[in-house]
């Protein structure tokens, strides 16, 4: 227990970054809340329409389900190739001996590149008039029938956008990992290999347990990071062709910004921090129950 | 986070706009001869266009030769060339009541809202007492106006759109210039039979895509029928409706535009064009200085020609009517509408057209002659002369006469319909369903 002029201080220090913390987050999230009762564009009055917006979002909006269930294939794809392949990554550098610097800088680069360099470099990758990368290399190694206008192509767009966006942080969430993998004591996986175990049962019995809680928080970085994803695929192809690769949030900023519809577009952004909200509490919920068992 | 921080911007709208909506009373918006001395100032032209094109030079020239008589005046040109961008950052403006003295916009819904507001300074009084209204081509100022026939914007170019094709890559598909638009389809498998692109489209920008629902409509119905479409008093379910929706899934059937059009943008569609890949290419007069000069790349100078909008049998509307776009106009500001504003208005207008003629581009005024640039092609001079012969009614683009929501779902819509992902039959009762849930909420 601290004396009762040091909790005093302590609750003058901690008391402006939380002020800072209202005015930034919690008001506009509240002020959200707010204008999702209002049917609004900008310059006409505001209008009242109590849970209306709710109703629309919820029973009669097409592209708002469309939007949400590619937000969630977006997610899937992100977190496959960050976590998945951050862990994989991370794993092939603790056994190297050499060189390790020189992968870590190259798998770390893409982070530092600006999203707009990304989103054009991608374009050009997959375009097909005049024909991009990823098309010559599927030409070059004989699989031509495969070749497609990526981008165009409503069934291999919203992968088309989310492979970037996986590809670009891929590397911070292996130096992560890397780092944790580095803690796990040495005598733990001697003794364990001593004993006859496998690198398979090193890595589930050993190494993964201990890195428990560096994972759930990457797990969590990752996942309210692809669900916030929102310009690649808005730099990319404006979420078209058609809806194929709108998400939430580029459905929202087009709702707010184009539309002009202030109102609904927060209902949108309501459903956003809840979203977010409940993906949090379920990572934590599931990963805890994981580890109690 | 970031959803957080869109969150706040939201917001932060509200709050201006609700600050806003406590001070300043508009002034009169008909009143276009204030009266008191002049005082210079700082003002400010939100603007979408390039950013070294000729308006935005001529007028900055202008803007110093004023400054002279004037000190302490100046012109500051905000320009935002990208439409979608442009559009977002006008509409945020004025919903926070933060518009500058001079902006620019389409005749849009929107705007309409904005003018029904008294936001919007009066152009026809405004021209008229500035006795430079007669001046002006009557289809640059209809362009402008709104539904109910007033002006609120001023137009300062005026460009004609033509279809620009490669006679060398159309003889070789043994295909000829199309005599009606029921020709096109046909057209372009014949080209793709010949190996040849059709039509090199930018389909990022999506307004492209979005010119060719109206040419159908405009020749069966006239300009009347986007007028009540976007009301909701017509629907794609009519016969002009369902002539554009076949027709535009037929040239997506024939392969009429470039593989992954949609993600192709504005110089990768002109480079197509120009390297003579592809055959046709839809764009207007201000593409001139590229396509009718010695610019053009030598290969197919020789073999570049246009063709105006196509008829179709019992067209309404006459060969010599089309698109004939006055480009985005400028209204003036009625809450900030002042002396010097009035004034310098005033200085430019009379002396604008003249110096816009020099550059080579056509003048939305008719007392000026366009000087033919040194490198233009024969070429240049026909595409000019095609001003001279117009009729009176004028083909309007989709997306000024649209709700933004609607204009939004079309246009992801036809890409959809012209990729051969929906039918013509989804289409349709998409946008009729569309229309009916947002129109309303726009022209009340």
């Amino acid at each position: 227990m601290l004396p009762n002029r040091s909790r005093l201080s302590v609750l003058v220090f901690l008391l402006p970054p939380l002020l800072l913390y209202c005015v930034a987050v919690l008001f506009p999230i509240v002020q959200s809340l707010f204008l999702s009762f209002f049917s609004w564009n900008g310059i006409s009055d505001m209008e009242f329409v109590g849970l209306a917006n709710y109703v629309r979002m919820l029973t009669a909006d097409d592209i708002f389900w469309r939007s949400f269930f590619n937000a969630l294939g977006y997610l899937a794809i992100c977190l496959v190739l960050q976590l998945g392949g951050a862990l994989l990554v991370a794993s092939l550098l603790t056994s190297m001996r050499r060189g390790r610097e020189l992968i870590k800088t190259l798998y770390l680069l893409p982070a530092v590149i600006s999203t707009v360099a990304i989103a054009f470099l991608f374009v050009r990758i997959y375009s097909i008039e005049p024909v991009g990368l990823l098309n010559q290399l599927l030409h070059w190694i004989g699989l031509g029938a495969l070749e497609r206008p990526w981008l165009s192509d409503i069934n291999t767009v919203l992968t088309a956008v989310s492979a970037p966006e996986g590809w670009r942080f891929t590397g911070l969430y292996m130096l992560i990992i890397y780092a944790a993998l580095l803690s796990v004591p040495q005598e733990l996986e001697e003794a364990a290999r001593l004993d006859g175990a496998s690198r398979w049962q090193l890595f589930t019995k050993i190494r993964f347990p201990h890195i428990m809680p560096v994972w759930i928080t990457t797990t969590i970085m990752a996942t309210t990071y692809g669900l916030r994803g929102f310009d690649i695929p808005y730099l990319m192809t404006n979420g078209g062709p058609g809806q194929s690769s709108e998400l939430l949030t580029t459905y929202m900023y087009k709702t707010a910004f184009s539309s002009t519809d202030f109102g609904y577009a927060s209902t949108i952004a309501v459903f956003i921090v809840v979203e977010c909200l409940v993906a949090v509490g379920l990572i934590l919920f599931l990963l805890k129950r994981k580890a109690d068992a | 986070m970031k959803k957080l921080f869109r969150a706040a911007a939201v917001a932060a709208v509200t709050a201006l706009a609700l600050t806003a909506c406590g001070g300043g009373g508009s002034s009169d918006p008909s009143n276009v001869s204030p009266t008191g001395e002049i005082k210079a100032r700082e003002i400010s032209w939100l603007l979408s266009r390039p950013a070294d094109g000729a308006v935005i030079n001529i007028m900055k020239k202008l803007a110093d030769e004023y400054a002279k008589d004037h000190p302490g005046f100046e012109l500051k040109l905000i320009t935002t060339p990208d439409r979608p961008s442009y559009i977002q950052k006008l509409e945020t403006l004025a919903a926070a009541n933060k518009l500058p003295e001079l902006f620019d916009t389409d005749a849009t819904p929107f705007a309409q809202q904005l003018a029904k507001q008294g936001k919007m300074v009066d152009a026809e009084k405004l021209l008229k007492s500035l006795d430079v209204y007669d001046d002006y081509r009557p289809s640059a100022l209809d362009y402008q106006r709104f539904d109910d026939g007033s002006l609120n914007m001023i137009p300062f170019q005026f460009e004609l759109e033509f279809v620009w094709y490669n006679k060398a890559l159309l003889q070789k598909a043994g295909v000829s210039v199309p005599k009606s638009l029921d020709d096109i389809p046909a057209m372009c498998t014949a080209l793709r039979d010949a190996g040849i692109t059709p039509i090199a489209i930018d389909g990022q920008d999506q307004w492209p895509l979005e010119r060719y629902v109206a040419y159908q409509p405009f020749r069966e119905a006239g300009p009347d029928f986007i007028q009540k479409l976007k009301k909701g008093e017509a629907k794609f379910s009519d016969p002009a409706g369902q002539k554009t929706v076949e027709w535009l899934a037929a040239l997506g059937k024939a392969k009429c535009f470039q593989d992954g059009f949609s993600s192709q943008g504005y110089s990768d569609a002109q480079n197509q064009f120009t390297s003579g890949q592809a055959a046709m290419y839809n764009i207007g007069t201000w593409e001139l200085p590229s396509l009718a000069t010695d610019k053009l790349n030598p290969a197919v100078r020789e073999d570049i020609d246009f063709f105006t909008l196509p008829t179709t049998a019992g067209s309404v509307t006459a060969a010599n009517e089309f698109v004939s776009p006055s480009g985005i106009g400028m209204a003036v500001n009625s809450k900030t509408y002042d002396p010097l504003v009035s004034d310098f208005l005033k200085f430019a207008l009379k002396r604008y057209p003249a110096e816009y003629a020099a550059t080579g581009a056509l003048s939305p005024t008719t007392n000026v002659e366009t000087a033919l640039p040194a490198n233009a092609a024969p070429l240049y001079k026909k595409a000019l002369e095609k001003a001279n012969d117009l009729g009176g009614k004028q083909a309007m683009p989709w997306d000024t006469q649209l709700d933004p929501t609607t204009n939004g779902r079309l246009q992801q819509e036809l890409v959809l319909l012209v990729q051969g992902n929906i039918t013509p039959e989804q289409f349709t009762s998409t946008m009729d369903s569309t229309i009916a849930q947002n129109a309303p909420k726009f022209f009340k």
